[in-house]
């Protein structure tokens, strides 16, 4: 309800997705403190940073699968909480795509990618399965649309993900570093696959160290280090002149 | 000593017949229940409900830890005097052998398919139940169609070993004087005599259903190697 109400405001706002002041902590470990970002529609966004610096934990808070102890989101002109009751209207708006794929082994490509437009859009088998099989073309990976992910190499796993997370028709995509598990032969398929995405006009927030995806497809690169957000800025100026130390080591880190 | 004779398995076999069917129908009504409820005890615990997994783990704890032929005792003749009370003036109400059998065996191995299930849903990856997060699935969904079928994926093999122990416990209805397998050869063997040969039989037979059935779990394991089955 709360949703319905709140989406033709939230049609005619430039931003999808706002974060204030947001705090998480894990035990005595605080992973993000005090995080603002917003993100406009249609906007492709490259967070980046050292492990552990609550790039990964920033989108997971996103999607409400890590619970937030402090500040706000407001996903699509819904706000996150613990006591919402249709944190699952938010969450099919949201596309995300993870480092370990997490496919479901037990049901075969296409299946995959028909699950949750059936149970949670209620698409018909067949509707289902024709958007399946037009997004498993997207990717280039329809010929295998029957096989399980087990038979698939982990760029084709990760393209299927990719698919799968498209057959909600999500308003936004997260991806969770989604190169980083793949053998390098494999990376570039994936890339592409998230070039043409963003070509095609989707808001995106992609964790990643491709520093060549950044500067391609990125507007802007948030740079996070101990669980804030230490620089933003576009990747030529971002790449070309870091204004913190902390960037310019980080850089430095990964060009070699 | 007679020698061994075989012949008399010709008027025994539709007997023996019936009481196989019996095991058989006891074994897959046990398997059914045990597993239905086995799987909501497993997922009462999963879930952390209140007060009802702890009664849940309390009764997997207690019926694990005692032999079955005492439960089918309890059954047989404290469960009559319970409903005595209950519905009656205190006379007992019979529930009959059957009935017993039924119920007892379909209790008694909820509790092991339970701790089997329990571990399954242990065993799956985080990043499934992200994703099924991420794919906006209700609880339910994700449990019927993701969790729960890779549960019983990988647990096969060991779901299947328990029905083949479920299977050879059925002999215990013995003691309540009904007519499986067992109870068939030695009812036969009492009035014929020939003990060695119905006892030699039956073996026979339950050897052949029970490795038939270790064949499929041996193939299943292949199929499903419990340790990184699928990523």
């Amino acid at each position: 309800m709360q949703h319905e109400i709140a989406t033709p405001l939230a049609d005619r706002s430039p931003t999808i997705v706002v974060v204030e002041n947001l705090v998480k902590r894990f035990g005595g470990f605080t992973a993000l403190n005090d995080v603002n970002l917003t993100v406009a529609k249609r906007e492709k966004i490259v967070l980046c940073g050292p492990s552990g610096s609550g790039k990964s934990t920033l989108i997971r808070c996103i999607n409400h699968i890590e619970k937030h102890d402090g500040g706000r989101i407001v996903v699509d002109g819904v706000e996150l909480t613990d006591r919402m009751a249709d944190i699952n209207g938010v969450r099919s708006e949201v596309g995300m795509v993870f480092q370990s794929f997490n496919l479901f082994p037990h049901l075969s490509v296409v299946e995959n990618c028909m699950l949750a437009p059936m149970k949670v859009r209620g698409l018909s088998r067949p509707e289902a399965r024709e958007r399946a099989m037009d997004l498993l073309r997207k990717v280039r990976i329809h010929s295998q649309a029957d096989k399980y992910p087990a038979q698939l190499s982990g760029g084709q796993q990760q393209r299927v993900a990719i698919a799968r997370a498209l057959c909600m028709q999500p308003k936004i995509m997260l991806f969770d570093e989604p190169t980083s598990a793949l053998d390098p032969e494999m990376v570039k398929e994936v890339l592409d696959t998230m070039v043409q995405l963003a070509a095609e006009g989707m808001t995106m927030v992609c964790v990643t160290h491709e520093m060549g995806f950044a500067r391609e497809v990125a507007d802007r690169v948030v740079f996070m280090d101990q669980g804030s957000i230490v620089e933003e800025a576009d990747p030529e100026t971002f790449f070309r002149a870091p204004r913190t130390q902390r960037a310019k080591g980080f850089l430095n880190q990964i060009i070699h | 000593m007679n020698s061994l004779d075989f012949s008399i398995l010709l008027q025994a076999w539709p007997y023996l017949w019936s009481g196989l069917l019996f095991s058989l129908a006891l074994t897959a009504a046990a398997f059914v229940i045990g597993m239905l409820l086995g799987t909501c005890f497993a997922l009462v615990q999963h879930f952390e409900v209140p007060v009802i997994a702890r009664i849940v783990r309390a009764y997997i704890a207690l019926i694990r830890s005692i032999p079955l032929i005492l439960v089918l005792f309890w059954f047989f003749f404290l469960v009559p005097i319970v409903l005595g009370h209950l519905y009656g003036n205190g006379r007992p109400i019979p529930i009959g052998a059957t009935w017993t059998a039924f119920i007892t065996f379909g209790l008694f191995e909820a509790a092991y398919y339970s701790e089997i299930i329990r571990v399954g849903l242990r065993a799956v990856n985080k990043g499934q139940f992200e994703a099924c997060q991420a794919l906006a699935l209700s609880t339910f969904d994700t449990y019927r169609c993701v969790i729960l079928p890779q549960v019983i994926r990988v647990a096969s093999p060991i779901i299947l070993s328990q029905t083949i122990i479920l299977f050879q416990d059925t002999s215990l209805v013995y003691v309540l004087s009904l007519t499986d397998l067992l109870g068939a050869a030695s009812k036969l063997a009492q009035l014929n005599g020939r003990l060695v040969e119905m006892y030699l039989v039956v073996a026979v037979v339950y050897l052949a259903i029970s490795s038939a059935a270790s064949q499929c779990v041996a193939s299943l394991r292949r199929r499903y190697p419990l340790t990184g089955a699928h990523k």
